[in-house]
């Protein structure tokens, strides 16, 4: 046991000397530490965290690496600072060590739909240039070519900035062009600027790919990424909350959910086998449905782009094309139906709001917090059309509400004998039963896929005066 | 002055009192013990369970009593159920096999009978549970966690528990006995018993995490169950698709009477009939239905069960102000669990449909099987069969239940086809599974080693 963490030592040790005889002489790497570890700050902020199956929420206080990337004061961090269910508060961005630390307000901006990172504004009125790293956007990385990153050590070591030597250790293409490090590096490494054996800042340390990059598909999560400059560098020049706000509204949807063509499903149907993909099933109400396609359909062209998909990942690439091709123009698309080929045309509108863009509503009277049932969320829960309502995400603990068992998730269909089948036919409902304050509220609620009631039995203020 | 000398005088006639009793009681857990115990029977059955997408047989452990000379025992049906052999140790420590009379899994229970020629088994005496107060010593006789012929005392903590309709505790039919006598794992299907020595429960359930929170079915309710059990091997019940609350659910006003129709299956004779949620159920055929609180529900739940099936019944509901006659035919009620099968050369368990199953998947009739488990590296793994998945067709034939997809699997085993095609439903959405039969498993499914399904996830699609 001691036998091998000495062993470790000591293979540390040389590939550590090693690292700084090749590619970072100790000149080079002490020269990277003194030039960037100025624009490495600390952010420290609470944290807001919903738990989505009981609606429960926690707080909790962190700190994370932030890099200013602009001498006004711009931060990129990691992108778990912002989640569906944490909603960072209270953030505080700590520059400069020891004697020289100044502490700012910070201002989390609009995250990226695109890149896993998060950016924060320093608030401050005084025209101080901040130190910042500046990264070149041109620079590309090679496999086995080796990096310095400049990070924090913990809380314990008061958040000294240390260097880091690492490699890449590998290059993936799909679904973007990803760099891999050969291995893990500490929390407080996340975001940290990476810096090539020329002494220049090529990206930060990343984790995960973002939704829009697919990484909700192939969760290539738990091994550390950098994120090169090309990614974030448009962020620096106009940072997220000050471009024109880009929403996945205005993404093009045709309505269905697809499979790839495999060259054993082209054998199943007599088909040759080029690929392409399976339309598996079709939304209800989507363009796909109301232009007329099928269940089994195999799309081979969408727009006089040729479709060839014969793996799950190469479906991305037809995700994109749909999401990418404009909205309320015809568009042919070339199917084989049984066999023969089709042309069909279709005319794609605005994907539908989706959960995370989903409006909130907070009752103030019985401690309800509902939402709008979005599209994404009726084919998760496999609702049928004909229950129309509204999703509880929150009961405030010990409110009417809560009294009355109503729990998270459930749907609500009836509130108080108003019917509710949206957001707007809830908020009327409450406000009327608030001035009506009848001694008893029935709500009519689908729990899975059953019906039921709760009753609250609220006591109004006017009735506590009496 | 004078108020303390009472308090004294009654201090001192309860501890004498005390102190009798403790004697007296003593001598009566005695006997009571003695009225059961030889009457008590250890069970080992062997049970199948399916898991992970394969049938597998575990032996596992549980309680039981004799009610008749020749040999019919009392159990759970948790502990009975989907059994290929089942020992029983009877109180001489004789090993003698029991075949399954039948089982009844909405209340539990289920009946064996030992396979003997003897006419002179020791019996147990049914009580009545209807006269049970809370407070009355108890006794529970079994083999908690396999330790036979164990006894342990209590009291009756509540007469009339109600434990819900849904969930792991599901019983529509029957409250529950709950009792502070330990019940442990094993003392399941075991007697619970009266000072007098008779037999007022069958030990079922415990609650996890809790101290001495024990629950026992009422002999009342079990009486009927297991008398249809010996004559029918089965316990018929009556449905009609709806399930009810109690009336608090909607109002405190004790002049309410009815019950609330709170769901409404939407392939049931209660949706033909257009009952809807939030119906108020007044009578079925002129009895009254009131259950205002969670306790009076099961008796409702019965009155249904009890109506004969395929005879109209009416129902009188109110509705808002107006008051209405409906009729209703109601069907039998089909069993909480649909058989379960392994399909050996595609590495995967299915089940037949259950209106629940048929509600969660929301398919628009009861067509299909329901997927239970798929084998890691088994074909149907590879192709991506997920437990959950209701399969609707194969090769283009729709799959009407669970004989139907047996006989279309045995042909296409036979025809040795390379690739057969599976329309799957999958929550909202609908896939197309292909199982290729002659791939890298080759009819044998010895488990893959865990590094050849890492592979094979890995290779997917190509």
């Amino acid at each position: 046991m001691g036998n091998k963490i000495l062993r470790a030592a000591i293979m540390m040790l040389v590939g550590w000397y090693a690292s700084a005889e090749d590619a970072f002489p100790p000149s080079l790497a002490r020269e990277v530490y003194d030039r960037v570890s100025p624009a490495i700050c600390v952010l420290s902020y609470s944290s807001e965290i919903t738990n989505p199956a009981s609606g429960e929420v926690t707080k909790r206080a962190t700190n994370a690496l932030g890099v200013i990337v602009s001498s006004d004061g711009l931060v990129m961090t990691h992108g778990h600072m912002l989640l569906e269910n944490a909603r960072p508060f209270s953030i505080r961005v700590k520059v400069g060590q020891g004697e020289l630390e100044k502490e700012y307000d910070g201002q989390i901006l609009r995250k990226p739909e695109d890149l896993n990172v998060c950016f924060v504004r320093i608030v401050t009125s005084e025209s101080v240039g901040f130190p910042y790293v500046r990264f070149d956007a041109e620079a590309r990385l090679e496999v086995g070519e080796e990096v310095l990153l400049v990070g924090l050590l913990g809380d314990n070591f008061d958040f000294s900035r240390s260097l880091l030597a690492r490699r890449i250790g590998s290059i993936l293409e799909k679904p973007r062009r990803t760099y891999c490090l050969d291995q893990p590096v500490p929390f407080g490494y996340v975001t940290s600027p990476v810096i090539n054996a020329h002494g220049v800042a090529v990206g930060v340390v990343g984790y995960d790919l973002s939704p829009a990059e697919g990484g909700e598909l192939y969760i290539r999560s738990g091994h550390p990424l950098v994120y090169q400059s090309g990614l974030f560098a448009h962020y620096l020049e106009t940072p997220p909350s000050e471009q024109e706000a880009k929403s996945p509204q205005e993404e093009a949807w045709l309505g269905v959910f697809t499979q790839p063509l495999t060259d054993d499903h082209a054998e199943y149907w007599g088909l040759p086998k080029n690929g392409g993909v399976i339309v598996s099933t079709i939304v209800p109400g989507s363009p796909a449905e109301k232009s007329g396609f099928q269940r089994g359909d195999i799309v081979t062209e969408f727009n006089g782009i040729p479709i060839h998909a014969k793996q799950n990942q190469e479906v991305l690439d037809f995700t994109r094309v749909i999401r990418e091709t404009g909205v309320g123009k015809d568009v042919i698309v070339k199917v084989l139906r049984a066999g023969q080929p089709l042309e069909m045309t279709t005319n794609l509108v605005l994907r539908p709001k989706s959960a995370r863009d989903a409006v909130e509503f907070e009752d103030q009277v019985f401690g309800l917090t509902v939402r709008e049932i979005t599209t994404d969320v009726r084919i998760l829960l496999n609702l049928p059309e004909d229950v129309q309502g509204v999703i509880v995400r929150r009961v405030k603990s010990g409110s009417w509400a809560s009294i009355a068992n109503i729990r998270p998730g459930v749907i609500i269909m009836n509130f108080g004998d108003y019917p509710v089948t949206n957001l707007e036919e809830f908020k009327q409902a409450v406000t009327k039963v608030a001035e009506q304050k009848p001694k008893e509220v029935t709500v009519f609620c689908r729990a899975g896929s059953v019906t039921l009631f709760f009753r609250m039995e609220p006591v109004w203020p006017a009735d506590a005066l009496k | 002055m004078r108020r303390s000398m009472w308090a004294s005088v009654l201090a001192t006639l309860c501890l004498a009192g005390c102190v009798t009793t403790g004697s007296a009681r003593e001598s009566a857990v005695i006997r009571a013990k003695n009225k059961v115990l030889p009457a008590l029977v250890h069970i080992r059955p062997v049970k199948e369970v399916f898991t992970g997408g394969r049938r597998e047989e575990i032996l596992v452990v549980g309680s039981g009593f004799i009610i008749s000379p020749d040999g019919y025992v009392v159990t759970n049906e948790h502990v009975a159920g989907e059994t290929r052999l089942v020992r029983c140790v009877l109180y001489n420590k004789e090993e003698v096999e029991a075949e399954v009379v039948g089982t009844d899994p909405y209340t539990d229970i289920a009946v064996l009978k030992l396979k003997t020629d003897r006419n002179d088994l020791p019996t147990v005496k049914l009580g009545n549970s209807s006269k049970l107060e809370a407070g009355q010593v108890v006794l529970a006789l079994g083999s908690p966690h396999g330790l036979a012929r164990s006894v342990s005392e209590g009291i009756v903590s509540v007469t009339d528990r109600y434990l819900g309709d849904g969930g792991d505790m599901a019983s529509p039919y029957n409250t529950w006995i709950q009792t502070d006598a330990a019940i442990n794992p094993g003392n399941s299907g075991g007697p619970l018993v009266n000072l007098k020595g008779e037999v007022i429960g069958i030990n079922a359930r415990r609650l996890g995490g809790a101290e001495n929170v024990g629950f026992a079915i009422p002999i009342d309710s079990a009486r009927e169950v297991i008398d249809d059990i010996i004559q029918e091997k089965r316990v018929i019940r009556s449905w009609i698709g709806a399930s009810f609350q109690e009336m608090l659910r909607k109002t405190e006003d004790p002049q309410k009477k009815g019950v609330i129709i709170a769901d409404v299956d939407p392939l049931s004779p209660a949706a033909e009939a257009e009952l809807l949620p939030g119906d108020v159920m007044l009578s079925i055929n002129g009895v009254p239905t009131n259950a205002r609180f969670v306790e009076d529900l099961p008796p409702v739940n019965q009155l249904i069960a009890d109506l004969p099936v395929g005879q109209e019944a009416t129902v009188r509901i109110a509705r808002g102000k107006e008051e209405l006659d409906i009729k209703v035919t109601p069907t039998e009620r089909s069993a909480v669990k649909g058989e379960e099968v392994e399909f050996k050369e595609w590495g995967f368990t299915a089940s037949e449909l259950t209106p629940a199953i048929v509600r969660i998947a929301q398919l628009p009739a009861k067509k299909g099987v329901f997927v239970s488990g798929a084998q890691v590296g088994g074909p149907a793994g590879e192709a991506r069969l997920q437990a959950g998945d209701i399969v609707l067709k194969v090769d283009d034939q729709d799959i009407g239940d669970l004989a139907a997809f047996r006989q279309i699997y045995q042909q296409l085993v036979a025809s040795k086809k390379r690739l057969v095609m599976m329309d799957v439903k999958r929550g909202a959405l609908t896939r197309y599974v292909l199982i290729k039969q002659n791939g890298e498993n080759k009819g044998e499914l010895a488990p893959a080693p865990e590094g050849a399904a890492v592979r094979e996830e890995q290779n997917d699609g190509k």
